[in-house]
């Protein structure tokens, strides 16, 4: 139920748990403990949760704050709900690992198109240098 | 010397060589500050303070006393027995970083003022302990204008844990005196304000703790509150009992939590709600009306909802941002004056279908803001107006009433684009009421003639919409008029009456409206007024009855909206008992009710 009539309001979900996605993409679960009018968010027990592919692996971060402008969104987990998921959990090392070869993979690919793009004589630019549409 | 004393780092004063010197002065600034910031309190609050005196049994941890005057400057009370009775609390709350050789200043009870420049380390936050300088901005809080209500507890309590205790410093406000909320006080602007933040006073302890922040919103004065079924549900949502206990809960306080609540209620603050949350306040009336024809039995008339939400008078200056005192960064206003830039739409001059259509519908879209004013107007009319405004009130909608009208005319067509359109169905609908007679009277016409057109173009079925104002403009039709509209009816440039009849049989709407306009003339004619009726129009009269009799009694009808119960009179009068008895079974067949109870 919503205490401000006609718009949202985080008052509800304070001490749920909760997942939140990031501008940066960095996906973190925990604990919202505290906000405020910018939806700056305070996490507790909040752990950052990497996937690669059909892996993920979870580092513990202990209490974030996060500027509420960089939040993409932000769901409440249900803590009861029975999780039937095909992921499977890994170490973190592993997980890091993975992300390092995704990240490896991915800017080789990038390069090559670039360079093929260039030879072109064509220029895109990249999507993560634009904040405004 | 000017060495400022500090009960517990004495020995950490250093003496650098301009060490001394700058003490003297800053010290000569910090009790110049002070002295500004007493006679602000001194404006602000009145001297009732109790300032040199013990902390009184409310456990009013957020009463300070004034330190001693300026003339005497080395001397900066000790914080302890004045203050707070928790130890805990008085660490104060800053971590003094001093890097190795820096001297570091404290500013303890001097308030922190933020003076970076007298700590020559940068990394020694500012100490917020003490009387900070309050920045009475200007604000578009209307909160502030009105008397408190007695006996409102404005802050719902909690205990307090001593982390909340320790919770209290940085940004605090400055408590006037005594501050006890049950009894009314003349509050000024001012000091209302100081109530606020996160951190304003706490209520006395005889209050009962509650959890539920919104319950103790009660803003004194004219301000949006939320709908009384809103609040009640809320409330009741408040005692869902939560299993399994979260050691770190109620981390944020319901004090700031209210405080957040408050915060984003003040920018939804509304002068007209109706128009600008409508859907809100819909919900909530529609949700009203359920529940009270529930406890009724009966679908009685509805009053026009009772809000709580008064008018605000809204300034006339319009600021983007809004400061709001005790809270960091600035709050944007939302408000039309300011929207986001639309896209400039061309309008390209197209003559194409798609093209029309969408012009006509953009029409629409513009006559039904001025239709949503008119009607705002005809409710707010049951609020005390004087005489003046609600003439004033009643010459501006019949305005624009005769504007909408005009425009729908004068789109080449007579109404009728706007009427093949789903939405220019809804708006000419929600017109009518307001137009005078012969208006209203042209739009029946113009329905009645072109109800082939209109029924076959009507994939939407949105028709039926125009049935309930269509039926009272009937209802005040003479016997001549009734007539030609009857012979619109059946007389169809392309279509033989037959087809007319037929279609219109096969047709919801068409059949409720002839329905309705035989039902109008039955009762003219039993009523017994004289009718003063043309020449030709009794003939046309019983002409049109043997042809819809026939025709109703041979096709299948389809339902219709109403039927009205005079109708089997109307064919008693004309035909023979054969005609009628069938007739009436064909007519029941389709409602599945009684045609009349004979």
């Amino acid at each position: 139920m919503n205490y401000v009539p006609g718009t949202a309001s985080l008052i509800d979900d304070i001490d749920k748990k909760h997942l939140v996605l990031l501008r940066d993409g960095r996906t973190l679960i925990g604990y919202l403990r505290s906000i405020d009018q910018f939806a700056n968010l305070v996490f507790h027990q909040t752990v950052e949760r990497i996937h690669v592919g059909k892996k993920f692996g979870d580092i513990p971060r202990g209490i974030f704050i996060v500027r509420g402008e960089n939040v993409v969104l932000l769901g409440e987990i249900d803590v009861e709900k029975p999780c039937d998921t095909v992921l499977q959990q890994v170490s973190i090392e592993e997980i890091l690992e993975e992300q390092r070869l995704q990240q490896q993979t991915k800017q080789e690919t990038e390069k090559v198109k670039m360079q093929v793009l260039k030879d072109r004589g064509l220029s895109i630019p990249k999507a993560d240098n634009l904040d405004e549409y | 010397v000017c060495a400022p004393e500090w009960p517990e780092k004495g020995e950490e004063w250093s003496d650098g060589e301009d060490g001394t010197e700058m003490d003297c002065g800053l010290l000569q600034a910090m009790a110049e500050e002070d002295e500004e910031i007493n006679v602000y309190n001194e404006e602000t609050f009145g001297m009732d303070l109790d300032s040199h005196g013990t902390t009184d049994g409310h456990g009013d941890d957020l009463q300070f006393g004034k330190p001693s005057p300026p003339t005497a400057p080395p001397d900066p009370k000790p914080p302890s027995p004045r203050r707070v009775p928790s130890p805990p609390r008085q660490k104060p709350q800053y971590l003094p970083r001093t890097a190795p050789g820096h001297p570091g200043r404290f500013r303890g009870q001097r308030g922190g003022l933020g003076r970076g420049q007298m700590f020559e380390d940068p990394a020694v936050m500012r100490i917020v302990e003490g009387r900070p300088s309050l920045k009475v901005t200007k604000m578009h809080l209307f909160i502030m204008h009105a008397p408190m209500a007695p006996g409102s507890p404005v802050f719902s309590r909690q205990p307090l844990t001593p982390r909340q205790l320790y919770n209290q410093t940085g940004g605090f406000m400055f408590p006037p005196n005594r501050p006890c909320p049950s009894t009314p006080q003349p509050l000024t602007p001012k000091m209302m304000q100081l109530r606020f933040g996160a951190n304003s006073p706490r209520p006395s302890p005889f209050y009962s703790p509650s959890s539920n922040p919104v319950q103790h919103l009660r803003y004194p004065g004219p301000v949006t509150q939320l709908h009384p079924q809103h609040k009640r549900l809320l409330s009741q949502k408040q005692h869902i009992k939560s299993e399994g206990w979260d050691p770190y809960c109620n981390l944020m306080t319901g004090k700031e939590k209210e405080w957040i609540i408050r915060l984003q209620m003040i920018q939804l603050q509304s002068e007209n709600p109706y128009l600008e949350d409508y859907y809100y306040q819909e919900y909530y009336r529609r949700k009203e009306a359920k529940m009270a024809e529930e406890e009724l039995g009966i679908r009685s008339k509805r009053e026009p909802p009772k809000l709580t939400t008064p008018y605000i008078t809204k300034t006339d200056s319009y600021t983007p941002v809004v400061h709001i005192e005790g809270s960091l960064g600035q709050v944007a206003v939302s408000t039309c004056y300011s929207p986001r830039r639309a896209i400039g739409a061309v309008h390209a001059e197209q003559k194409d279908t798609r093209q029309q259509r969408l012009e006509i519908l953009s029409k629409i879209e513009k006559l039904f803001i001025v239709l949503l004013e008119v009607e705002e107007t005809e409710r707010m009319k049951t609020t005390v107006l004087s005489e003046a405004e609600e003439k004033r009130f009643m010459e501006k909608s019949q305005r624009k009433v005769a504007h909408i009208y005009s425009q729908l005319q004068d789109s080449g067509g007579e109404f009728l684009p706007f009427l093949l359109v789903s939405k220019g169905k809804k708006l000419v609908a929600r017109l009518l009421p307001f137009l005078q007679r012969d208006s209203a009277l042209k739009v029946l016409c113009i329905v009645t003639s072109n109800l082939p057109t209109l029924m076959s173009r009507d994939s939407d079925e949105a028709l039926p919409v125009l049935y309930p104002p269509l039926r009272n403009v009937i209802s005040g039709l003479t016997f001549s008029q009734l007539i030609s509209l009857l012979k619109d009816l059946t007389s169809s440039e392309s279509l033989t009456t037959y087809e007319c009849l037929t279609l219109a049989c096969q047709n919801k709407f068409g059949l409720s409206l002839l329905y309705a306009l035989l039902s109008h003339g039955e009762k003219l004619l039993s009523s017994g007024v004289p009718l003063e009726p043309s020449i030709g129009d009794f003939e046309t009269w019983t002409d049109v009855i043997f042809q819809v009799a026939g025709q109703l009694s041979q096709c299948s009808l389809v339902e219709p909206l109403l039927l009205p119960s005079n109708l089997l009179t109307l064919f008693c009068r004309y035909l023979d008992k054969r005609t009628v008895h069938q007739l009436k079974s064909n007519m029941e067949s389709a409602t599945g009710f009684l045609a009349l109870p004979s």
